[in-house]
């Protein structure tokens, strides 16, 4: 898609609301060209630290560059260069599905929607390679869940962003659902695209990432390529699960089985150090 | 919604309004044998055992009819005036006591413990103004309206002097008076009107500036232009107020412009708007500067309907045209 | 495929309707209690416009120049507007039943209105409604941003409180003060009319919808993003809390531009940006400036059978507005549904 914007650096990023602090001081990279994954139970600060990344939201601290410093940047040219996907993107307006993809060329229009000449195009491939270009003239609102994720993904396509960022792309997606989402990622990212997901199965992560950030608590407790970063220890301290990877019969990669801890051990309940793993 | 209701409060008012002009033909009274007066008066049959000893008056025209046949003494209240009344009844108007400048409510009106309740208005009698003459009726209160003021019984016809005499005649039966001096003099003042003769056309404007409201063909402003020998440029509508677009106005080009004067709508101030506005800044009358002015009081029918035809007639005679 | 289709739909709708609305005009001016011909009509357009002398008397000029042609003019800008206030005050609130006035602008400027009309306040009164309107919306809006931060529902609800508050200011005055008939020209102006409306009345809705309603009209991607939500809109590079703002003010603005010279005329704002919607699809774009084209149309005759209907009386144009447009609404509902 476009020319990438080399890696994605994020550095004591801290997110408040009120007095609360949501995320704290939160550092990692999501190198270019890879799918990195976001992991971290519920109520880690998963989609807050996304949303600041992605600057929708603006963080109290911190930095987020790739090359440039992508929260400085004006709010149309940054949406030229980081696209967001989220997690539920409902809508009451029932606009044609290439209507809505278009909504990604807004930032390449002028302020009052002077013409794109690149639109057609880029929302034609958009479209083709989320796979909604057969239903084009549907009503948004009458398409099924995986459908619209694949909808709001191709809106983010147009955008034709260095750094598409998504919260949880696969929630509330079937199976066979979850598996195309993923492959597509990883082929966006493949394509040069630095590709940064919040995930809530582990084992889908483990399978797809090329790299995990592992959220605890608001704060980053790992980061780093897949294998020697999400181990089981990790996510027994993190998930407070017994963990164990072993090859997937059929593709090769790698499996997670879990199973309850033993009685007495709960290390999950406590915050773990930043020290702890990788 | 806010709106709406504004709107309602708006044409709670226009209902006010509009009750409060028409002619009728109600029936003659009856006495009955045990002396007992009944009338039918808007459609509601009204028994007088008596004459009336205390009246509480609304609107000019109830309050100028009494004081014309003499009985001034009997009004224990009056409300909702339209202005001042003439200086010949000015004396016996001093002692009457004003109880409201707008619509007086029913407790207002009981508190003086009337035996009669007399309107120039049918939409006096709501329970948002002096009450439901039904409720009045129970309480031992007769309601009377002025006839030519009558909508809700039968659509008001034209109306004439005759009608008028006719109504002074049906008060002075309801109090046991003889206006026969009253009806000689409003005749003699009547025949003594010689009609302007020269085929003028006149504007009967009483209010609005956007839309004017002006004097249509059936009412005392049609009967007051036609005994003054105008020829009303509304006459073809039958009612007897209705609103009329500029553009109707300005192509009808009317040689006089009649003049409504109310504290709340003074004649000066449609005279500044004719004035302003490009369009009726064209017209003759205004070009002229050909207005005759009549008090609001005097412009709905009843005992100064006469008089304001001969006011026309006498301010006509100082207009120089053409 | 259908891309030729859906882009293409919208422009010709967008020709259609300019050369409707030129041709009502040609049309409308035409039309009147007055007889005149059409021959005379233009020609007295045309000696004004300094195209040699004037076929007809001062009067008959003074008719058409000075009473109808503002008020066609005037009737068109009002339309418009509140056609194009509406589309956006429904896209901002999420709410299908907004109009612009529902930020309690039409009784801030009735109630400036009737300062006017009933109180004597010595002011202009399309100044005064006005300034009815935008103390409304301070109001409307300073309570909504008091609850916390502006978000479409505080903002409605803010607007019910102030309109109700407004209202009832305003039905107090018109009880407390009303004699003789001077209620009439507060219903009239409750209803919307324009039957007053001159060339200054041209010059105020004329240049709102110029300097307000043409950005506005160009706004529609920034309410489809918004369709949505914040974070997608933000995403999208849409400074979302500024853009809130700056369309709540900027349809006020217009809203109470057009209130100043109409009175609240209803049903244009609320139901024409449906009607186009359900001709056009619903996307904002094309939605604004078409909704404005049919505002424009609509109002032009709406207003044309108001002052011809009952000659020579007049109906306010508010009555015909709801008369002919409700039926007109149900029918393409109907259309809808049959379709589907």
């Amino acid at each position: 898609m476009s020319a990438a914007s080399g890696p994605l650096e994020v550095r004591g990023v801290t997110v408040r609301a009120g007095t609360i602090t949501l995320v704290e001081q939160a550092s990692f990279d999501a190198p270019a060209g890879a799918l990195t994954a976001l992991l971290g139970p519920n109520g880690a600060g998963k989609s807050t630290l996304l949303r600041a990344v992605a600057g929708v939201e603006r963080p109290a601290s911190g930095s987020v560059t790739a090359g440039d410093d992508l929260l400085a940047l004006p709010r149309r040219e940054r949406a030229r260069r980081v696209a967001f996907v989220e997690q539920e993107s409902q809508t009451e307006l029932p606009l044609t599905v290439r209507a809505v993809v278009g909504l990604g060329r807004a930032p390449y229009e002028s302020v009052l929607g002077g013409r794109d000449p690149d639109a057609a195009d880029a929302v034609d491939e958009a479209m083709r390679v989320a796979g909604v270009a057969g239903f084009a003239l549907r009503d948004v609102t009458t398409l099924s869940g995986g459908e619209r994720q694949r909808v709001m993904l191709a809106r983010a396509l147009a955008q034709r962003p260095g750094i598409l960022i998504l919260d949880e792309p696969t929630n509330h997606l079937d199976i066979a659902a979850q598996l195309e989402v993923l492959e597509l990622l990883t082929d966006l990212a493949r394509g040069g695209t630095t590709v940064l997901a919040a995930l809530h199965d582990l084992g889908l992560a483990a399978a797809h990432a090329d790299n995990v950030v592992v959220l605890s608590h608001g704060r980053v407790v790992a980061s780093g390529a897949t294998p020697s970063t999400l181990t089981p220890a990790l996510v027994h301290d993190v998930f407070g699960v017994e963990a164990s990877f072993v090859p997937n019969p059929l593709t090769g990669r790698p499996l997670l089985a879990t199973r309850r801890p033993a009685p007495g051990s709960r290390p999950g309940a406590t915050p773990p150090g930043p020290s702890g793993t990788v | 919604m806010p709106r709406l209701r504004l709107a309602a409060a708006a044409s709670a008012a226009l209902a006010l309004a509009l009750t409060g002009c028409a002619a009728s033909a109600a029936p003659a009274t009856t006495p009955s044998a045990a002396g007992a007066v009944t009338v039918s008066n808007c459609g509601t049959p009204v028994t007088f055992d008596a004459a009336p000893q205390r009246v509480v008056t609304i609107k000019s025209t109830s309050t100028e009819m009494l004081l014309a046949l003499g009985l001034g003494d009997r009004i224990v209240g009056t409300a909702f005036p339209d202005g001042p009344v003439p200086a010949e009844w000015a004396d016996a108007a001093r002692d009457v006591p004003t109880i409201s400048d707008f619509m007086p409510s029913e407790e207002a009106v009981l508190e003086l413990e009337p035996d009669l309740v007399y309107s120039g208005w049918e939409s006096a009698f709501s329970a948002d103004g002096a009450g439901e003459r039904s409720e009045l009726a129970s309480l031992g209160v007769n309601s009377y309206v002025q006839p030519a003021a009558c909508r809700s019984a039968q659509v008001p016809g034209k109306l004439s002097f005759d009608e008028i005499f006719r109504e002074i005649d049906e008060v002075a039966a309801i109090f046991r008076v003889d206006d026969a001096d009253l009806i000689a003099q409003q005749k003699q003042q009547l025949d003594a009107i010689v009609p302007d003769d020269r085929g003028l056309t006149a504007l009967w404007y009483s209010s609005g500036t956007d839309t004017p409201y002006v004097g249509a063909g059936i009412g005392a402003p049609e009967l007051v232009l036609e005994t003054a020998g105008l020829t009303n440029i509304a006459r073809d509508i039958d009612m007897t107020w209705t609103s009329m677009g500029w553009e109707s106005i300005v192509e009808a080009d009317p040689d006089v412009i009649v003049l409504i004067d109310a504290d709340w709508n003074t004649a000066q101030s449609k005279i500044d708007l004719l004035e302003s506005n490009p369009a009726t800044a064209r017209l003759s009358a205004v070009r002229d500067k050909r207005y005759l002015v009549l008090p609001f009081a005097s412009s709905e029918a009843g005992v100064r309907t006469v008089s304001a035809a001969a006011s026309l007639v006498d301010q006509l005679k100082e207009l120089r045209i053409g | 495929m259908g891309r030729s289709r859906t882009a293409a739909r919208p422009v010709i709708a967008a020709i259609v309707l300019t050369a409707t609305l030129l041709a009502s005009i040609v049309v409308t001016v035409t039309i009147g209690a007055a007889d005149l011909s059409v021959a005379d009509v233009w020609g007295s357009i045309g000696a004004h416009l300094g195209l040699g002398p004037s076929p007809v008397d001062a009067l008959r000029d003074g008719i058409v120049w000075e009473l109808r042609l503002p008020r066609i003019l005037t009737a068109a800008c009002v339309g418009a507007g509140l056609a194009l206030a509406g589309a956006v005050m429904q896209a901002i609130t999420r709410n299908q039943l907004a109009d612009p006035y529902l930020l309690g602008l039409s009784s801030g400027a009735s109630l400036g209105a009737v300062s006017v009309l009933l109180l004597g306040v010595a002011v202009l009164l399309p100044v005064a409604a006005f300034a009815g309107a935008l103390a409304a919306l301070a109001v409307t809006l300073g309570l909504a941003g008091a609850l916390g931060r502006i978000t479409p529902t505080r903002t409605v609800l803010a607007g019910v409180a102030v309109s109700a508050l407004a209202g009832a200011i305003t039905s107090f005055v018109i009880f407390w003060t009303v004699t003789g008939d001077s209620y009439r020209q507060i219903l009239g102006w409750l209803l919307g009319s324009l039957s007053g409306a001159r060339w200054e009345a041209v010059g105020i809705a004329g240049v709102a919808l110029l300097i307000i309603g043409v950005p506005l009209a160009l706004s529609g991607r920034v309410l489809d993003a918004f369709a949505f939500g914040d974070t997608t809109a933000a995403s999208l590079g849409v400074p979302v809390q500024g853009a809130r703002w700056m369309l709540l003010i900027a349809t006020a603005l217009l809203t109470g531009a057009m209130v100043s010279v109409s009175g609240s005329i209803g049903f244009v704002g609320l139901v024409l940006p449906h009607a186009v919607r359900l001709v056009i699809g619903p996307g904002h774009r094309a939605l604004l400036p078409l909704s404005a084209l049919v505002g424009a149309v609509f109002l032009v005759w709406a207003d044309t059978l108001a002052r011809s209907l009952f000659d020579p009386r007049e109906l306010p144009v508010g009555i015909v507005t709801a008369l002919i447009g409700a039926p007109v609404f149900a029918l393409l509902l109907a259309r809808r549904r049959s379709e589907a």
